[in-house]
């Protein structure tokens, strides 16, 4: 019988929860104003409901996407849990020796898999390019939102940039939501079908020993890894 | 007998100018004329000119039918180009669409409402000297045709004449903008008719018709990326998708009176721009006259927007090459150990 040890805090989840539905309607009404000359595209906005709906949705998923941001910078900086989390998402040495040792393990070079932490380099990849993602995505979409105010401080060519930027950005989030994301936590062995931690926050004790071992160790040590019922008995 | 009456008739088929000889014994003296209500009404019709228009082969019994007997005391009835000029007709009158298309033009819309200042077929192509619009001479001649409708429209010409686009035709370059080429010759429609070369949505494919020709456009010295280039904008993307109130071409170019930027009372003349983006956006100042305009990202001449463009074509490449090993290598060490263990 697999025990079922707490991964993710409520807090985490709602963020995540968050993230997910503004990014999906911000990439679902922004594609479709991209390719908006294509049958897709074309079907896409009459489903939102035609042109200038397609814009106010486009624009109301912004703000929650820009309520998540917020949310998320005051959990890493004012809460214990969100800066512990913060401190494990910063990128160290060992990620890259990780990154090399993961290869060779993959490349049969190596018979023992990395001993990852609460967060392997995979995970500290996606959470940073989302992080300079969003960054870019809400700076270039606010000039563009407003852009009759900013008409005052930016020259001309500082919109056309940020047009190309939050065009080229959007491209990137979605090849590292299809190609890394949703393999790690979807496609990839062992996460087949879905990788449901994300809605309950728990996870197997197979799964945590296989995938962060480190994590699993120190869970262990604080007597988390047995169930409610094994602990009283 | 029958053959000398063959080679009359024949002669009389083949020089229709000599039958018409005896209409100009009166109508090709310049003093003819008739006086109605006090007035002198010319009845002239220059024997040359009209042999050299395109109708100069015909007699002039062909289209004045009710004149029997020559010569005549009664008025002949006004004639009608569709006389001659409708599907299936045996003087080989060419049929084209112009007529039907006409019917629909504000033209016909104000004659039909009874405006006599409305023009009709004849206004234009002239009644008695009608000429190819090919021929140099003729009054529909591309280089004719500014004059032509500026004989009515004379606000408009007078702003037209100022324009980089007359400058071009009065310079020898045919091809430049004449009143036509936006407003059709025939189905001229107000802007307000969505099927109208100048609605807000016809007036860009009017421009592009020419301004994405790039011979002409070379010849010009004038930018051919424009459309294109307006096209993926946000004014141009905007406006195809319905959004009527996007500034098209007209909206910063004006349009009779067009001029380069580079003349100082050109609506996008850099010191004029804020003036001109103002008109939509209230805050534009000189920073809006601070980069280009109708630029494509993947062109060198789009500037600080190019290398952008290129950073994230090169990037994006590599980032997908980099993910797609990276699962290659994923499933290959998953498949592969699983193998090796039941090796």
């Amino acid at each position: 019988m697999d025990n079922k040890i707490p991964r993710f805090s409520r807090s985490w989840r709602v963020q995540h929860m968050l993230l997910m539905v503004s990014v999906l309607l911000l990439m679902i009404s922004g594609f479709s104003l991209k390719y908006s000359e294509t049958f897709w595209g074309k079907a896409l906005i009459f489903l939102e409901g035609g042109f200038q709906a397609r814009g106010s949705l486009h624009r109301l998923s912004a703000v929650l996407l820009f309520i998540t941001a917020v949310y998320h910078l005051l959990y890493i900086s004012l809460t214990k849990e969100g800066r512990s989390e913060f401190r494990g998402l910063l990128p160290r040495k060992s990620d890259f020796v990780d990154l090399k040792n993961g290869i060779l393990y993959d490349l049969l070079r190596k018979s023992e898999k990395p001993a990852f932490g609460r967060y392997s380099y995979r995970e500290k990849i996606q959470y940073w390019a989302f992080f300079i993602f969003i960054l870019l995505m809400l700076l270039s979409g606010i000039i563009l939102w407003f852009h009759d105010y900013f008409f005052a401080f930016l020259p001309k060519w500082a919109f056309d940039v940020s047009f190309m930027l939050h065009g080229g950005t959007a491209i990137l989030v979605i090849l590292f939501l299809l190609l890394w994301h949703l393999y790690i936590v979807h496609l990839s062995p062992g996460n087949f079908p879905a990788n449901s931690s994300f809605w309950h926050g728990y996870v197997s004790e197979k799964w945590l020993k296989e995938n962060h071992l480190l994590e699993y160790e120190e869970m262990k040590k604080k007597g988390m890894t047995t169930t409610k019922d094994e602990r009283e008995a | 007998m029958t053959a000398l009456l063959t080679i009359l008739l024949a002669f009389f088929q083949l020089a229709p100018s000599s039958q018409n000889t005896r209409c100009f014994l009166c109508h090709g003296k310049e003093s003819f004329g008739v006086t109605e209500q006090g007035q002198f009404r010319s009845l002239f019709v220059s024997p040359r000119e009209f042999a050299a228009s395109i109708h100069g082969k015909f007699t002039c019994v062909q289209c004045h039918v009710d004149v029997k007997v020559i010569p005549h005391f009664i008025r002949p009835q006004k004639i009608s180009c569709l006389q001659c000029h409708f599907e299936g007709n045996t003087a080989g009158a060419p049929v084209k669409w112009m007529p039907e298309r006409y019917k629909e033009s504000v033209h016909a819309k104000a004659l039909e409402a009874g405006n006599p200042n409305a023009p009709d077929c004849e206004t234009c192509h002239t009644t008695h000297y009608v000429k190819s619009p090919t021929d140099s001479t003729s009054t529909t001649y591309r280089k004719n045709v500014p004059e032509l409708c500026g004989r009515c429209h004379k606000k408009q010409f007078e702003a037209y004449s100022k324009s980089i686009h007359y400058k071009a035709l009065e310079s020898g370059v045919l091809g430049a903008a004449v009143c036509t080429d936006c407003h059709h010759e025939h189905d001229v429609l107000p802007p307000s008719d969505p099927r109208s070369s100048l609605s807000p949505e016809g007036v860009v494919r009017t421009c592009a018709k020419c301004h994405s020709d790039t011979l002409l456009m070379e010849k010009s010295d004038v930018p051919v990326q424009q459309p294109q280039a307006y096209s993926e904008s946000f004014h141009g993307i905007a406006l195809e998708n319905g959004m009527v109130k996007a500034a098209n071409c007209t909206s910063c170019h004006g349009h009779h009176d067009i001029l380069p930027a580079s003349n100082p009372s050109s609506p996008i003349n850099p010191k004029n721009l804020p003036k001109t983006c103002g008109k939509c956006h209230p805050n534009a100042d000189q920073n809006v006259a601070k980069g280009k305009v109708h630029i494509i990202p993947g062109e060198k001449s789009a500037g600080v927007v190019y290398y952008v463009y290129t950073f994230f074509k090169w990037f994006t490449l590599i980032v997908l090459v980099f993910l797609f090993v990276h699962i290659i290598l994923d499933i290959s060490g998953y498949v592969r150990r699983k193998y090796a263990r039941h090796e």
